[in-house]
């Protein structure tokens, strides 16, 4: 008889443990009970904080923007705020109504892809279908405005690029007004489809208690009673004059963290005609110094999945010295650590997505697979521009 | 919010510097960390956003950290400093179990020994990646770190 039995363990991941991105998990489990879980993450590591040390202020902002590429704006946005205070410059009361603008069409966007992949967790690929096809008229809308459906590149130091004229906001008001009337149903689905509430009611709950010790943010926060938003807290760009209504629900359980979401949508949809309807006059953009005066800058901002932070700091040239991000995930990977402890396997991939992870926010070397000459090589950057000409002459 | 941060911070403080005015700077001895950080978190007091590691070079010898914690519109942000040759701090994650992907971090990013951190696998660079070379130090250089899939 064997006196004490190994803990069975179970890798999930690297290959897309619940969304299509990468992250190594490991669980501990007894029967189908989790009793330890692990987390090893890197395997979207671009290096993006080394490489924007070798940037001036100007190029880190288009590698930054490549963090994530479903929240790219946000990354800009925190990333240009920053720079701005450390500049002692202020980019005009338009753009920063753009910024805003365009940060919350990209809310629309990002809740509406997690509430498809989601969805599909749950095996309810219907509403993963739907919500990726009404998803396609914010895509639009932020094509229509900035050229790009995603990396928009909205932002710049000292302003934006992108102008909304007439015919733009009778465009997005007109997509709001189908998408109202797309959540409205999204809503009844979260709220009362029997089948998707044995899915989500009373799974992986987390207290109060447990949200504010383990500083999760966002709408994972949100939903366990946490009123932790940014654009209240601590109000940047158009958020100032423009006061948001937080969104939250006490359950703490995966549907909360879906009524959350899902409830949130209004509220955009209310913060993007009011700043349709009183979009100031004037300039796009502010003259910025190509070298950043000395100093070190926190900028915090509200991304679609929580609270994202960026230090800044100049030794007074045109490069910066460091930049450090910390993304919503990061904070939130913490909680489903431990949230998944006591509870059924099968639960782990919707308790994972409740989360909204985003891998590669949190992983950030250039490294060329060449398939020709069937070994790995690295490039410098003046090789890489070179071959760009080339490919692209 | 900042001024009861400064109270509770008090007896550790060694210097405050107000960059901003809704943040406070506390510079701390390495080994008062573990209390300042207890004294916050028995308080309530926000929620640790982030640990960053700043190298400031072969010249300064130093690594700076800094622990930034956000209580609404207010951040403090606890500065230490340890030598860069001999990089050590103790870990926070009896008070702050959230801080241990930080700390990880910290460890293979910059070289810093974090004391009792509960974990000390590699975070996000690969298996592969040479002991001791810390890409984030500034004296880092691209030949140093191994090509993707080779043995070396």
């Amino acid at each position: 008889m064997t006196a004490e039995r190994e803990p069975f363990r179970i890798p999930i991941g690297p290959q897309h443990p619940s969304l299509k991105e990468p992250g190594h998990f490991e669980f501990s489990v007894d029967g189908e009970i989790v009793t330890q879980a692990s987390l090893r993450l890197g395997y979207v590591h671009r290096g993006i904080e080394k490489g924007a040390e070798q940037r001036s202020w100007v190029q880190a902002l288009y590698l930054l923007e490549r963090v994530c590429g479903i929240c790219s704006h946000v990354h800009a946005t925190a990333y240009c705020l920053g720079v701005e205070k450390l500049a002692g410059v202020e980019a005009p009361p338009r753009a920063q109504a753009i910024r805003s603008l365009v940060a919350e069409l990209e809310r629309i966007h990002s809740h509406l892809l997690w509430l498809g992949v989601a969805a599909h967790e749950a095996g309810f690929d219907m509403l993963f279908m739907h919500s990726w096809r009404d998803r396609e008229t914010v895509m639009n809308l932020l094509e229509g405005i900035t050229g790009n459906r995603v990396n928009y590149s909205a932002n710049l130091l000292g302003g934006v690029k992108c102008d909304i004229d007439q015919r733009l906001a009778d465009a997005i008001r007109a997509g709001l007004d189908y998408l109202e009337e797309r959540t409205q149903h999204y809503l009844d689905v979260v709220l009362n489809d029997a089948l998707f509430l044995r899915r989500t009611r009373g799974i992986g709950v987390m207290s109060r208690e447990d949200a504010e010790r383990l500083g999760v943010v966002g709408p994972t926060a949100r939903a366990s009673g946490v009123a932790r938003d940014v654009r209240v807290d601590a109000p940047y760009a158009a958020y100032r004059t423009l006061p948001v209504q937080i969104v939250t629900e006490m359950a703490g359980d995966l549907q909360a963290r879906f009524i959350v979401r899902v409830r949130e949508l209004f509220e955009t949809y209310r913060l993007i005609r009011t700043l349709l309807d009183t979009l100031p006059e004037g300039e796009l953009t502010v003259r910025i110094p190509r070298r950043i005066p000395p100093g070190e800058a926190i900028s915090r901002v509200e991304a679609p999945r929580g609270e994202l932070f960026y230090y800044l700091k100049s030794n007074g040239s045109d490069q910066p010295e460091r930049i450090k991000i910390r993304t919503p995930t990061l904070p939130n990977f913490a909680s489903v650590l431990v949230l998944t402890v006591g509870r059924q396997l099968a639960d782990v991939p919707m308790i994972l997505a409740g989360i909204d992870p985003c891998f590669s926010c949190n992983d950030r070397m250039v490294a060329i697979h060449d398939t020709g000459e069937g070994r790995d090589r690295r490039w410098t950057w003046e090789q890489l521009r070179q071959h760009g000409i080339e490919v692209y002459r | 919010m900042l001024k009861a941060a400064a109270r509770l911070l008090q007896r550790w403080t060694q210097a405050t510097v107000t960059p901003e005015p809704e943040r406070l700077d506390v510079t701390l001895d390495a080994a008062d960390l573990v209390p300042a950080v207890a004294a916050l978190q028995e308080a309530r007091w926000g929620y640790l956003a982030a640990i960053t590691g700043v190298d400031l070079g072969p010249e300064a010898g130093e690594i700076e950290l800094l622990y930034h914690f956000c209580a609404g519109a207010a951040v403090v942000t606890l500065r230490v400093r340890t030598p860069r040759n001999q990089a050590f701090v103790p870990s926070i994650c009896d008070s702050v179990p959230s801080a241990s992907f930080y700390e990880r971090e910290l460890m293979e990013m910059l070289g810093v020994t974090v004391a009792n951190t509960p974990n000390t696998d590699r975070l996000f660079l690969p298996d592969d990646w040479p002991q001791e070379v810390y890409p984030l130090r500034k004296d880092f250089r691209l030949e140093d770190a191994p090509l993707p899939g080779s043995d070396t």
